[in-house]
């Protein structure tokens, strides 16, 4: 009799036991999980800048289709790099599960990202790399491919006297050195016939002002390349001023609604495009990928696309050069 | 005993009936409810997809009729200002400056309530070929650097009679607007010529296309969509990530699927897309639902079904035990008794009949079968009393005939001599003697009687053989009045004197000692004849030998009868040197006739 009280028990308590973990199990499964956060610290905010204003819309869309919380930080001024370490800094103190970051110099702002990585917090660049490998991902236009596709377009203009100029962004930035690199690589042959290669800091009155001095040293300029959309937008105001849109072919990279309204007018031959929104929104997904023990894929090309006067309202061109908004 | 063979059953398998049951029990049940488990989760996974579908398409249907009517809306709206004439007499027919300028105001305060209205409505405007127009407020001027050649809706609305519908495109034909919107327009006719010589157009934004598909998602992880008949997204919830390549959505799959719906896989997600068509538009609006979503309570569901499982085997499994047990108790309580019966042990062994069933019915015929078997053993157990009666008593010792007629002679020898005392002594002996042998009624006798008995037969015996015989008898007062069996002594007596004392040159001794040792008695005859060798000693029990000799009764018959009556612990014991003499001990128990049965028996 007593035993089989014992076993009774014994059934009991396995059946509570099993009731119990499946029970666990249950919850366990019902349970939310918490937010991750991410820091996202642009090289610049200008609601102005379309390709600034893309690339932070493709983070934010990227964050919300995770479901990450999202802070976005950035100085008002592309050059203002101690600004930008400064933001580096309080980011850090700010413990978030990762940080983006487009650095603003390739030397200087790379002991700052060092910071970052021995926190422990993932890094993943975005846009423009440093002189050390230490982020744990990269997500950029290949700047020499684009400096290459730009360079190329160019090549069939080029003529036994041209004279060509390129109009740079920010001097010793690795975008610039990149794009101008590529822009030679893609001319080739036509190497030599580069003139000058100035860089207005990104600003379009300084681009301007350049061009102008550049036009008055070159007078036979035929052909200018501008680095980024400043350079591009500042050069070509400048030979739409001078009336000069019919001697001398213009090739920009990046787009806005005013470099497109210039290439429909056909003072820009063509422009090469980023794709910042596909950039930004990349950069979340590496996070994510390291978050999962994912192997990141290390340097991630964002991809380019080059759009003449002709093809600016392709079906698929639309799509790239003007964002889709609702309402 | 022949081995019984064994023959595999599935009883074979546990220790007990209790556990074969218990487990299989268990087992059945375990099997039913998982089978009942997997039924039913197949069956409401099966019933949700279902509902799912069967709702989602009445959604996208209904999407999809908001949407015509939506469209309707917006032809009336065109034909209503065509129809207005305002616009064909500013465009074409104005006759004056006031009449085009009336007309021209008209057409602007028009378009201005339009627009102040209806938020989804981006742009409005009228175009004539060679460049006439009005736009919205009409502060909006023309993009100069685009021809209205290169306008592929513009062009299909001047040739044809019907409203064109475009699908999802950027508005570059005004100034600085390149906006995303989806363009109704319509050919307007010169009435003078009587040919479409411009065009009406309203560029619908998202607005109201976004509500409708966003109010309309059926759960929360999905969407709906919409797509043309091209297969081109109008509009869609992530339309920026499809134009950039980051998603891709099943626009194929949904232009052959054409109504309906159908399911896709990739990897652990599977997407239910319902499609409907419009007649109108061709517009298909696509609904897609996550399945995961819809099971999403799938886990849930598990969980309670599998908790429900758990609790409800716990229960079966201590119902089944308690039935177990129950069932099985008589069939224990038969294997107990029957254990008792094994042992031996036939009283209180019956078992409570408990039922009609099969082991009722074993359980009446196990008690049949005990209380016959005690008949029987108790009919054995009288039977053996008889024969042990009748064996006792043909194994006393008789008076030996021969002993009888020598007696009597030495009587009448000593009375021919005149020795009146001797004959008187000895004719007292002798029917001393013949009085016991004849009383034995009783078979049990006190030991002094015993005594008496073997002392008149020596008597007799001293006074046959005159000097060649003495005898002692040495017993303790506190034995005398215990009992034995009777004619014990005797014989041992006659067998010292016939086969010790007699063969002896001179005179003999026989002693009779008694005496207690613990819960024994002890009685020795001892003589200083001529003893016993070995094998004499070896063979003094063999029944053969001893009817050899003249004593007809022996040893033999003493010793079966001790041990006959008080069991085989007790009995003679013999030890004899040869040329120095022989002693017989006698063991008996102190007490009780009762004890000494049941050994006997037992054994």
């Amino acid at each position: 009799m007593n035993r089989r009280k014992w076993r009774i028990l014994l059934w009991s308590v396995c059946g509570l036991a099993a009731a119990f973990f499946g029970f666990l199990y249950f919850c366990q499964d019902s349970g939310g999980e918490q937010k991750r956060h991410i820091i996202f610290i642009s090289k610049v905010i200008d609601e102005e800048n379309d390709f600034w204003k893309l690339l932070i819309d493709g983070v934010k869309m990227a964050a919300a289709e995770n479901k990450i919380e999202l802070s976005v930080v950035g100085m008002e001024n592309e050059d203002n790099y101690e600004g930008q370490h400064e933001l580096i800094q309080w980011a850090i103190g700010q413990k978030p599960d990762a940080i983006l970051l487009c650095p603003s110099r390739y030397t200087e702002t790379a002991p700052y990202a060092k910071k970052v990585v021995e926190q422990g917090i993932p890094l993943v660049l975005v846009d423009s790399d440093l002189n050390e490998e230490i982020a744990d991902a990269m997500v950029a236009t290949d700047n020499v491919r684009l400096g290459e596709v730009e360079g190329s377009f160019m090549k069939q203009f080029v003529k036994e006297d041209s004279c060509i100029v390129i109009v740079g962004h920010v001097k010793d930035s690795s975008t610039a050195m990149e794009r101008e690199l590529g822009v030679r690589k893609g001319l080739a042959e036509h190497e030599d016939k580069i003139a000058d290669v100035v860089f207005c800091n990104s600003d379009y009155d300084k681009a301007y002002d350049l061009m102008m001095e550049l036009l008055g040293k070159y007078p036979k300029i035929d052909l200018v390349a501008g680095l980024n959309e400043y350079s591009a937008v500042g050069a070509a105001r400048a030979i739409k001023d001078m009336q000069l849109q019919d001697q001398i072919r213009v090739v920009g990279i990046d787009s806005s609604l005013e470099e497109i309204q210039m290439l429909e007018e056909g003072i820009f031959e063509g422009i090469v495009i980023q794709n910042p929104f596909k950039m930004g929104y990349l950069g979340v997904e590496e996070a994510v990928k390291i978050w999962n023990k994912e192997k990141p894929s290390g340097k991630v090309d964002s991809g380019c696309e080059l759009i003449t006067k002709d093809s600016v309202y392709t079906e698929e061109n639309q799509k790239l050069l003007f964002p889709f908004r609702e309402g | 005993m022949e081995k019984i063979k064994k023959r595999f059953t599935i009883l074979s398998l546990f220790k007990s009936v209790k556990t074969t049951m218990l487990i299989l029990f268990s087992l059945l049940i375990v099997i039913t409810m998982f089978i009942f488990l997997l039924v039913s989760l197949n069956y409401t996974e099966r019933t949700v997809v279902e509902n799912s579908t069967d709702y989602t398409s009445r959604l996208t249907s209904q999407v999809n009729r908001d949407i015509d009517s939506y469209i309707d809306y917006m032809k009336n709206i065109s034909s209503m200002i065509i129809r207005g004439g305002d616009v064909q007499k500013y465009l074409f027919t104005g006759q004056t400056k006031e009449e085009e300028q009336e007309a021209y105001e008209r057409i602007i305060t028009q378009f201005n309530t339009v627009l102040e209205t209806r938020q989804d409505i981006s742009n409005i405007g009228v175009v004539t070929r060679d460049g006439r127009y009005i736009i919205n407020d009409g502060t909006d001027r023309l993009n100069e650097n685009i021809s209205l050649e290169d306008v592929d809706w513009y062009d299909k609305a001047l040739c044809g009679r019907e409203s064109v519908l475009t699908s999802s495109h950027v508005q570059h034909m005004i100034r600085n607007n390149y906006q995303w919107v989806v363009t109704l327009s319509k050919g307007i006719e010169n009435p003078v010529t009587k040919k479409n010589e411009g065009v009406f157009f309203i560029d619908l934004n998202y607005r109201l296309l976004k509500d409708l598909c966003e109010n309309n998602s059926p759960a929360a992880s999905s969407y709906v969509f919409i797509m043309d008949g091209e297969g081109k997204i109008i509009y869609h919830p992530k339309q920026q990530l499809l134009y950039n390549g980051l998603k891709e959505e099943k626009t194929d799959e949904v232009l052959r699927c054409g109504q309906g719906h159908f399911i896709t896989r990739e990897g652990n997600e599977s997407r239910l897309y319902t499609v409907s068509v419009s007649d109108k538009t061709g517009w298909r609006v696509v609904g897609v639902t996550q399945l995961s979503e819809l099971m999403k309570n799938k886990k849930e569901m598990q969980g309670t079904y599998v908790l429900m499982a758990v609790l409800l085997l716990g229960a079966a499994m201590v119902l089944s035990m308690f039935f177990a047990t129950a069932i099985t108790r008589p069939i224990k309580e038969l294997r107990d008794s029957m254990k008792e019966v094994e042992k031996g042990n036939l009283d209180n062994v019956n078992v409570a009949v408990s039922s009609q069933t099969e082991i009722g019915s074993l359980e009446n015929s196990f008690n049949l079968m005990t209380s016959q078997i005690r008949q029987l053993m108790e009919q054995n157990i009288y039977e053996q009393e008889q024969k042990r009666q009748s064996e006792l008593k043909a194994l006393r010792s008789q008076i030996n005939p021969h002993f009888l007629y020598n007696t009597l002679d030495s009587i009448i020898w000593m009375a021919e001599g005149g020795k009146n005392k001797e004959v008187v002594r000895m004719t007292a002996a002798l029917a001393r003697l013949l009085r016991q042998s004849i009383s034995n009624d009783n078979e049990l006798i006190s030991i002094e009687k015993e005594i008496d008995y073997a002392g008149s037969y020596l008597t007799i015996q001293k006074m046959r053989y005159r000097d060649k015989l003495e005898y002692e008898i040495e017993v303790d007062e506190e034995i005398k009045h215990k009992e034995i069996i009777n004619l014990i002594l005797q014989p041992l007596v006659e067998n010292a004197i016939y086969h010790g004392i007699k063969y002896r040159g001179s005179k003999g001794l026989v002693r009779i000692t008694g005496r207690g040792e613990g819960d024994k008695i002890i009685l020795t005859v001892s003589d200083n004849g001529i003893g016993m060798d070995e094998t004499a000693l070896e063979e003094i029990f063999d029944r053969s030998k001893a009817r050899e000799g003249n004593n007809g009764v022996g040893v033999y018959n003493v010793q079966t009868r001790i041990q006959l009556y008080y069991g085989t612990e007790y009995g003679l014991h013999f030890e004899s040197r040869l040329g120095e003499g022989t002693q017989v001990t006698v063991t008996i128990p102190k007490h009780c006739r009762e004890e000494g049965r049941a050994e006997h028996e037992q054994a």
